[in-house]
């Protein structure tokens, strides 16, 4: 088990960092000054030093400089309530690996402790360590130690929403199929928070939160998120918003005020037609319809461009049959046959046979028209194998 | 001369000016010309003249001091530039924007100097910019002030620059005189901006905040952790460190600074990485 060596003359502090640093796993030795500290070095091995700077005895730099002297290489942070520059870059050069001024959140004790054990980079050479690409297949970031879950640990979530107005997160979920879920943070730092947790496919970042610069945010969270697409919330100028987005490191934009169409755009480009067309086996499922009626046409419409490719994914695995699963689709006009009508010969196309499947309001709708009343029918999509199995 | 001599006389120059309110203060060369394009332009608002203005520490400066009243006396207000602009009002903000693009900086003969001339005016947007992310992302403080800080934490270069530059006009120019080299040069601004600054501010009766940014300390205070001081010297550091600089840096020093500021502000590592990405890019173009 690594040991740490915490070095203060102050008992309070020796107990509180002790504590700390067992909950850590780390077995703790003791000193009151430099002297005490250099006679435990020489005694036991130890992985790390916590050194404070002003001590009776000796300080804690004449002990850094001892150690170094007699060739002891162990990290050390110094943690202390001096902060004068020429003493801690006196002691940066006799090779301290970290700093913390007292009085100090028990947070960064941790990360500081665990950063330099697992030998990150820390202090200046962080500004120049490299950040991901703003492209996707990019590392992630190490997991914050305090966090208590990585990214790829945490929960999955579609989207996520950062604008300083709730009314901008509430008329965005309006328009959002109720299988697309989201959170909306009105601050940078709610957000940064919620993407150091949880994992998101999208991002949605206003161009213009109070405070903040939006770039920079969205540079942070593509740490967090490298998979993520980073979309800007912009108001529609006559700018060339679009253009100064990319350029500032956005995929894309999505304006204010919303609209029915842009939103289906958006949802079409990041959630893919598989959200409205999920295909398990050789069944076809059609998510359920949640919009206003002006978005009949649309839904209607994605389901017209997503359906070949399934079926052909559904031919490549070999299947005579496919199931066709309508669920609660909209029934106004014709919209519904001519769908279920083009999925049926499409399928006869591939050299399959359809199934239908749904509740007895759609059936009777289909059995309104010649061209898809003699569909095989079925209430369940057990029911449907089974008839097909027969 | 030497740089010292110089940099003495220099100093009594321009404290005379500025006491006596006959301090030349010109706007960089692109500001100015965006300027006549806004003035132009009959639809440009009060937005199009803040990012102007946001992007030049001498017209901010002239800015706050136009805007300088009984609310910002306190120094313990927020202070923005917005806050300022609306304060003055369209018709005197037009006076002050005729003013300055008249007053278009020199050009030094000497490109190194012209060189340096634009790193200067690039450090002070990097330090606002950072400045005000650094209090934005810590979730702390007052980030739109912080940017205004950054912006003047180092406005006395300019001022000293333009005295220089006119300097050089008149003895290369009028005198046929040899001039300084841009190591001089810089020496002569290194050793005069703090005090000039100083004295600008107070003249000027700048809001209190920004005039402890001028002072700079050099260390942070640990009685107010995420004071808008703090930030600037955490941000001054990240910008040399970033490259972003006109002068000689002492690396383990700015490192320091650096390493104290992390602690200090409450930076993790997470946030840090990603301050300066980008910076460059962001503060290029602004001087050509």
């Amino acid at each position: 088990m690594p040991a740490i060596l915490t070095v203060d003359d102050s008992r309070a502090v020796r107990t509180i960092v002790g504590k700390q640093v067992k909950e850590l796993g780390f077995d703790v030795l003791e000193a009151e000054d430099g002297v005490q500290g250099l006679e435990q070095l020489a005694q036991a091995t130890v992985d790390l030093v916590l050194l404070d700077v002003t001590m009776p005895n000796m300080d804690g730099p004449t002990m850094l400089q001892k150690m170094r002297e007699g060739g002891n290489q162990t990290p050390v942070i110094m943690l202390t309530s001096e902060s004068k520059r020429s003493i801690v870059a006196g002691a940066m050069k006799m090779g301290i690996s970290d700093y913390i001024l007292k009085p100090f959140k028990p947070e960064e004790l941790r990360q500081k402790v665990l950063s330099v054990l697992q030998g990150e980079p820390g202090g200046a050479d962080v500004v120049q360590a490299e950040a991901p690409p703003m492209g996707g297949g990019a590392t992630p970031a190490t997991p914050d130690p305090t966090s208590g879950a990585s990214p790829a640990g945490g929960r999955f979530v579609d989207i996520v929403v950062v604008d300083d107005m709730e009314n901008v997160h509430k008329k965005l979920r309006s328009m959002l199929p109720g299988h697309i879920s989201m959170n909306a943070h009105t601050s940078a730092q709610a957000a940064l928070g919620a993407c150091r947790e949880k994992v998101y496919r999208v991002v949605l970042i206003d161009t213009e939160i109070p405070d903040v610069n939006s770039a920079v945010l969205a540079q942070q969270i593509r740490v967090l998120q490298p998979h993520a697409a980073m979309v800007a919330l912009a108001l529609r100028t006559s700018n060339d918003v679009t253009k100064e987005v990319r350029e500032q490191g956005f995929d894309d934009v999505l304006f204010k005020p919303f609209r029915p169409e842009t939103v289906d755009d958006f949802l079409l480009r990041y959630f893919d037609n598989q959200d409205f067309l999920q295909v398990e086996d050789n069944v076809l499922k059609v998510a359920a319809f949640s919009g206003k009626a002006d978005r009949i046409e649309r839904f209607y419409a994605r389901l017209h461009g997503a359906f070949p490719a399934a079926l052909e994914k559904v031919a490549a695995a070999c299947y005579d049959e496919v199931v066709l699963d309508v669920g609660t689709p909209p029934l106004e006009g014709d919209r519904l046959p001519k769908f279920v009508l083009a999925v049926a010969d499409k399928s006869k196309e591939f050299g399959m046979s359809l199934s239908l499947v749904g509740p007895a309001d759609v059936r009777k709708v289909l059995g309104g028209y010649t061209e898809t009343k003699d569909l095989k029918f079925f209430g369940s999509v057990p029911e449907a194998r089974a008839g097909a199995a027969a | 001369m030497s740089v010292e001599k110089l940099s003495a006389e220099l100093e009594v120059i321009l404290v005379k000016r500025i006491q006596a309110d006959q301090l030349f203060l010109p706007s960089m060369p692109a500001v100015a010309t965006k300027i006549m394009e806004v003035l132009r332009d009959p639809d440009a608002g009060m937005k199009e003249v803040a990012k102007l203005v946001e992007k030049d520490p001498v017209l901010a400066a002239r800015t706050l001091r136009m805007a300088t009243s009984a609310a910002f006396a306190g120094g313990g207000k927020k202070i923005t530039l917005q806050e300022a602009l609306a304060r003055i009002g369209t018709k005197a903000l037009k006076g002050l924007l005729v003013e300055a693009s008249a007053q278009k900086l020199f050009v030094s003969r000497n490109p190194q100097i012209n060189d340096q001339l634009k790193t200067l005016w690039e450090h002070s947007v990097a330090v606002g910019i950072l400045a005000r992310d650094v209090l934005a992302l810590t979730g702390n403080g007052d980030s739109e002030s912080a940017y205004l800080a950054g912006l003047l934490h180092d406005v006395g270069k300019p001022v000293v620059a333009s005295v220089l530059l006119e300097l050089e006009r008149q003895l290369t120019e009028v005198y046929q005189k040899g001039w300084i080299d841009s190591g001089e040069w810089l020496a002569v601004i290194g050793a005069v901006h703090r005090k000039i600054a100083v004295a600008l501010a107070e003249k000027w009766q700048l809001p209190a905040p920004i005039v402890t940014c001028i002072k700079d300390s050099g260390e942070y205070d640990k009685g107010d952790r995420h004071s808008l001081a703090n930030a600037v010297c955490f941000s001054n550091a990240l910008s040399k460190k970033a490259g972003i600089y006109a002068g000689t840096v002492d690396a383990e020093d700015n490192d320091a600074v650096i390493m104290i500021g992390r602690s200090v502000i409450g930076i993790s590592d997470d946030i840090l990485r990603t301050l300066t990405k980008g910076l460059r890019e962001r503060v290029t173009g602004l001087y050509d």
